[in-house]
């Protein structure tokens, strides 16, 4: 207790050196208290960017695996290109089964799919540039072992029939692609319902809340019944070929899988294409699920292909952020040491006599040296209080000046999707298909720090007060060595 | 009784040549109830002895017992806040304490159960001849023989049997010096304590028990 007393004592009775050590150390808890704020921001950051760029694993053809199959130096090229296209023609299509099966693996956190077929209308004409009389084609969509389904669906059938899984699948209004102008995108994912591009609305006079009648273009007489729910256009920038008439979604009717999983049930001869996306758990489990999906019976011409890339990419900035911080932190942790050791080392100096006088009457060189720990922690805690409460204040605006971009795009990408998909989407009005919290393929979520807590909490209160403790035992050690060193006699003979 | 014991005390510093000792072969026993003044030339070893006596140094060659008990078995700073006190020439007071506040720490180090401490060392500083008054005020603003008598309390506070002094008349006039020797033989003849002086001064000298001379005691070649 009376070491308490005394270091109590000799503080206030050396003010200026401990008002000099508090501001050193009010500096430090200041910088540091700036520092791991930019650091958990740039962590923010990059969680919120590892959430924009989930890893998405789809299906492609395995091309490499296909044109080894090629023998250049063959006698007889052409038969050796033959026999790579059979190859190719061969390749299995994937099924829902085959989803569902692929996408139940514990390294999947999420799998959605379109499906899209290619069908006739009686009632409704296509958005085509070329004459009426040459686009009445004959239903000839007998299932071909040719998997460049997109090509031949175009060319064979009026309108393709595309069914989504789920939002998370409907990617060309996540990114804006397309936009509904009338109605909304049904909920209901089991529904007949569909939603039709403008210029097709515009053709045919329809409005949302008609039926489209749909042909089988191998059986005439079975037909499909949707009702519009909502209309859309295409972004103009989206289009491919963007010197045609009519936007490349113009014959695209957009439903659920559920619609047309039931079609191509029906007919098995219907060509359809299925394109899954995985949504992998981490970096560590691509290798894993893609060991996984050879030994479930994915075909050696089928691959996975990520967007591992872009995802490391787009993080690589901020993690050199956090690192600069870290770096930063650590450089003033170490200048601040020296400094507060050299000053401790001087106040050592200052009291070497008393260090003499105390160890003559018979204090313990381990009750003086914690006497001067006593002391140094005394100040170091009031003012790493104050520095941290200065700096948790410049912390806030700090962190949400590196945040702001990714806040405005976020919360604006957030407003825009909602709007995309249409329906009661109001300015001002939060609830959309997709919440604050929600995560959104492509969308980040980012959020506006409005209060000391969110940068100043106790991991980060603990982190200072390590970093407090370990200051003061670092800038101790001069006075720990000193004290272990000095001889009491030698001391109070030097002074008299 | 005796209290202390020297055997065969032998000292050198240890940048010195083999057998350049300051203190060679020295053996006593001090006993309680007593004063004595060590004497000697300068340079003859008192204060070292003195700095062996208190534990400030380690005796090199030969022992040292304290109540029996070899110093090189105790923990020397235990010794030092329990055992025995120390008053030197320059009274070594902290400077930014009071006269009360010096003695109190002194109590402080040395673990003394006392309820109420401050009222001990007002009753010390009375038994040295200083009142409250003088208690209270930062060591610096007293007289020489002032502080001189406020490092006797202070070494009193703990109660010791042995009182080791290194010239502590050295910087006070003859009239101080009485008074403080006054002060030390009622230590001895009426507590009953040891007191040892390291002293060159005649006037002390003449006023102990058995005076010490180093010389003859001393069989440094």
């Amino acid at each position: 207790m009376y070491i308490l007393k005394n270091a109590y004592l000799s503080i206030i009775r050396n003010k200026g050196r401990n008002i000099l050590i508090g501001i050193i150390i009010l500096v430090i808890a200041c910088a540091s208290s700036v520092t791991i704020a930019i650091k958990n921001s740039a962590n923010s950051l990059i969680q919120s960017y590892e959430q924009q760029y989930e890893i998405k694993g789809t299906l492609q053809i395995n091309r490499d695996s296909l044109i080894n199959n090629f023998d250049p130096n063959s006698q007889d090229k052409t038969e050796s290109k033959k026999e790579m296209i059979e190859q190719f023609n061969n390749i299995e299509n994937l099924t829902i089964e085959d989803i569902e099966d692929y996408g139940n693996s514990e390294y999947v956190k999420n799998y959605y799919y379109t499906n899209s077929i290619g069908l006739n209308s009686s009632n409704i004409e296509t958005a085509t540039s070329t004459q009426p009389e040459n686009s009445n084609q004959q239903p000839n969509n007998i299932k071909k072992p040719d998997n460049n389904f997109e090509q031949n669906q175009v060319n064979s059938t009026d309108f393709t029939l595309t069914g989504y899984s789920s939002y998370e699948a409907m990617e060309d209004f996540i990114n804006g692609s397309y936009t509904i102008t009338d109605g909304e995108v049904s909920n209901d994912f089991k529904s007949n319902n569909c939603v039709i591009n403008s210029e097709l609305a515009t053709l045919n006079n329809l409005k949302v809340g008609d039926t489209i009648t749909l042909i089988n273009p191998n059986d005439e007489t079975k037909t499909y019944d949707l009702t519009i729910s909502g209309i859309f256009t295409e972004n103009e920038n989206s289009s491919d070929n963007r010197m045609d008439m009519f936007s490349k979604s113009a014959n695209t009717i957009i439903t659920n899988t559920n619609f047309v999983n039931t079609i191509t049930a029906e007919d098995s001869t219907l060509i359809n294409n299925l394109n899954p996306t995985f949504i992998i758990k981490d970096k560590d489990s691509i290798e894993k699920f893609e060991t996984e999906l050879k030994s479930k019976g994915l075909s050696e011409y089928l691959t996975l292909s990520t967007n591992l890339e872009q995802v490391e990419s787009a993080t690589d900035s901020i993690s050199n952020v956090a690192t600069f911080a870290t770096t930063f932190l650590i450089i003033t942790l170490v200048i601040g040491s020296i400094v507060l050791f050299i000053l401790n080392m001087i106040n050592v100096r200052e009291r070497k006599y008393e260090i003499g006088v105390l160890r003559t009457i018979g204090m313990k060189k381990s009750t003086l040296t914690l006497q001067f720990i006593t002391e140094l922690l005394i100040v170091t805690i009031i003012f790493l209080i104050i520095g941290t409460g200065i700096g948790a204040l410049i912390s806030v605006p700090t962190a949400n000046m590196l945040l702001e971009n990714e806040i405005n795009s976020s919360q604006e990408a957030i407003q825009n999707v909602n709007e995309n998909f249409g329906g009661n989407m109001m300015p001002g009005n939060n609830k959309g298909r997709f919440e604050k919290n929600e995560i959104i393929n492509g969308i980040a979520n980012v959020e506006q720090i409005d209060s000391i807590n969110a940068i100043v909490d106790f991991k980060v209160l603990f982190e200072l007060l390590g970093i407090g403790i370990a200051l003061t035992l670092i800038s101790s050690l001069a006075s720990m060595i000193s004290i272990q060193r000095f001889s009491p006699l030698t001391i109070l003979k030097e002074r008299s | 009784m005796s209290i202390l014991k020297l055997e065969n005390v032998c000292y050198r510093y240890s940048d010195a040549d083999k057998d350049d000792y300051v203190l060679k072969d020295i053996s006593y026993e001090f006993d309680l109830n007593k004063m004595y003044a060590i004497k000697g030339k300068s340079g003859s070893g008192k204060t070292t002895l003195l700095s062996l006596i208190s534990g400030l140094e380690k005796c090199e060659e030969g022992n040292i017992y304290f109540e029996n008990k070899n110093l090189k078995n105790m923990d020397l700073d235990k010794y030092r806040n329990t055992n025995i006190g120390i008053v030197f020439q320059s009274f070594n007071l902290l400077p930014h304490l009071t006269a009360i506040e010096n003695i109190i720490l002194s109590m402080d180090i040395g673990k003394i159960k006392e309820t109420d401490k401050r009222k001990k060392a007002i009753e010390l500083l009375k038994n040295v001849g200083l009142n409250e008054e003088k208690g209270n005020r930062r060591v610096l603003k007293l007289s020489g023989g002032e502080q001189q008598r406020v490092a006797i309390a202070r070494s009193l506070s703990y109660n010791p049997k042995l009182i080791l002094a290194d010239e502590p008349t050295g910087n006070l006039d003859k009239d101080t010096e009485n008074d403080i020797l006054d002060i030390f033989r009622r230590l001895s003849h009426e507590d009953k304590k040891c007191i040892i002086i390291v002293t060159h001064s005649d006037n002390v000298a003449n006023n102990v028990d058995i005076v010490f001379d180093l010389k003859r005691f001393n069989n440094k070649i």
